[in-house]
């Protein structure tokens, strides 16, 4: 319940307060500010409900291997560039784990390899794209087991809407309001990189999604999770 | 990584606030002297933290950078009055390019003092701050770093095992990525059954019983008061100056004057000081270390 109120205060004060703040302090790049302080907002309730609920010292500890694994897939696949098998990680820990453990997943393994490639006021934004990323598989969780085919729709569609967050981020970022020719520029130079990040993301989810379903559900099983 | 610089030794949570502060003044004022500052600080304690070869390398990437972006802006944007020449039918104005210098120095000197939090900042620090607050996350977050190496010298053995066996193979394209996929695999299996393993061994020993403390090496000193305090204050003054408009500056249509009467001066002599502490405090350990290496 007090998880409740802190959500709702975070959103009812956060967010006017920091609307406020924008205007008024850092009028010409208000945008800017409101959208990584959102993002950073957006972060917190989630987290808040992790943090209250009850979990498991093994659920935790699988859920630590996912983001390793996911962090440690950069690392594997690191002489492809732009190809890896972190946003289907993601997925699949959101499929299978519930979809608050899909959003921790997504936005640490943003956090943590931002340790290895270099911290950055993009932190929240792709901790929050990939959060969000994870949070939507759990929640869709029941279709996916349904119909794989909706599972690698999604898989492209994350890729996508991954691409399209921190596009959205840079434009901010540069001009401190939403330069539309700008957006578009950033998008169509990003159109390759999307492509690879769709693609991958269906070829992984199709390689990875069953043995590693299976392996953790075993698992969620023989410990009773 | 210098870790144990003098700057990196004040305590986590003054270093924090010390970012968190000078990085959002930074990327939000679009003042030219309020930026200059900030980048003269960043880079300035950059150069102390980082090698010398590190440093000029990264230099000499991000000055081409910074001229690239300014030089890029009028691209995008067609304001301002002083047209310099036309390209395709659209005015390339002074104005736009002095913005793009504006915020690609923004750009850069965020990035710099993002780098200096990098380095800073290791993890220990990261989970003692908020080991406390969220300790669910905290230790989901020093479990999954403690994997990742584990993971990547596992990796190597695999793909070595792999290798004896004859399955691992780097020729061609798809034999490359099949192999890759079937070390990956490996992992993931090895990773699930032991994590049941951690996960027993924590219950074992009383994780999530009540009472329990957290092991820390880091003390608030006399010295890290010192340095909130005086940062706290040029914080305070430089926000309160952009506040009430002092650094508001325009470069559209036409660019505003730069003028230094005594209020202003205030604020952007408090957001120097603010910007060149860490400096200092690296600058004066060398310099008390040389000193005393001279005596001997």
């Amino acid at each position: 319940m007090k998880g409740n109120y802190i959500k709702l205060l975070v959103l009812c004060l956060g967010v006017p307060i920091i609307v406020a703040m924008g205007v008024f302090l850092f009028s010409d790049r208000a945008y800017a500010w409101v959208s990584l302080c959102v993002a950073v907002l957006a972060i917190v309730p989630i987290f808040i409900s992790f943090e209250k609920g009850s979990h498991s010292s093994i659920r935790l500890v699988i859920l630590a291997v996912m983001i390793a694994l996911s962090v440690a897939g950069r690392f594997v696949f690191a002489w492809l560039p732009h190809f890896k098998p972190v946003t289907a990680m993601v997925i699949i820990t959101g499929m299978y784990l519930g979809y608050e453990c899909g959003f921790v997943c997504g936005a640490f393994t943003a956090l943590i390899s931002n340790f290895y490639f270099g911290q950055g006021p993009w932190t929240p934004f792709q901790m929050f794209a990939w959060g969000i990323v994870g949070l939507v598989s759990g929640v869709l969780a029941k279709y996916f087991e349904k119909y794989v085919l909706v599972l690698f729709v999604y898989g492209a569609a994350a890729g996508v809407l991954y691409s399209f967050i921190l596009d959205v981020w840079t434009t901010l970022w540069w001009d401190g309001s939403f330069n539309f020719t700008r957006f578009i520029v950033n998008i169509t130079t990003a159109v390759p990189v999307t492509a690879i990040y769709a693609i991958s993301n269906v070829i992984f989810l199709f390689l990875l999604s069953k043995p590693l379903g299976k392996k953790i559900k075993r698992i969620k099983i023989k410990y009773g999770i | 990584m210098n870790n144990n610089s003098a700057f990196a030794a004040i305590h986590p949570m003054v270093l924090l606030l010390y970012f968190i502060g000078e990085i959002v003044i930074t990327m939000f004022s679009s003042d030219p002297v309020v930026l200059l500052c900030s980048f003269v600080g960043s880079v300035l304690l950059f150069a102390m933290l980082s090698s010398l070869k590190q440093f000029l390398s990264d230099l000499a990437f991000y000055l081409p950078m910074l001229v690239l972006i300014a030089v890029i802006n009028p691209l995008f944007s067609h304001n301002g009055v002083t047209p310099l020449f036309f390209m395709n039918g659209n005015a390339v104005t002074l104005e736009a390019i002095l913005y793009g210098f504006d915020i690609s120095l923004m750009l850069i000197s965020v990035v710099y003092w993002c780098k200096c939090f990098s380095i800073v900042m290791t993890t220990d620090k990261f989970l003692y701050l908020f080991g406390r607050a969220v300790p669910k996350l905290s230790l989901v977050l020093s479990m999954a770093l403690r994997f990742i190496p584990l993971f990547r010298r596992k990796l190597k053995e695999f793909r070595a095992v792999q290798g004896a066996v004859g399955l691992y193979s780097q020729k061609g394209f798809v034999n490359k990525i099949a192999s890759e996929l079937k070390v990956f695999s490996a992992l993931i299996g090895w990773a699930l059954e032991n994590s049941a393993d951690t996960a027993n061994s924590m219950k074992a020993r009383g994780y999530g019983l009540k009472g329990r403390t957290h092991f820390s090496l880091f003390k608030f000193r006399v010295g890290d008061i010192i340095f909130l305090i005086f940062s706290a204050v040029f914080f305070v003054v430089t926000t309160a100056g952009i506040a009430v408009g002092l650094t508001d500056f325009y470069f559209y249509p036409r660019v505003a004057k730069l003028c230094f009467d005594s209020l202003k001066t205030a604020v952007y002599s408090a957001f120097f000081v603010l910007s060149v502490m860490p400096f200092v405090v690296q600058l004066r350990e060398v310099v008390v270390w040389k000193y005393s290496v001279s005596k001997i």
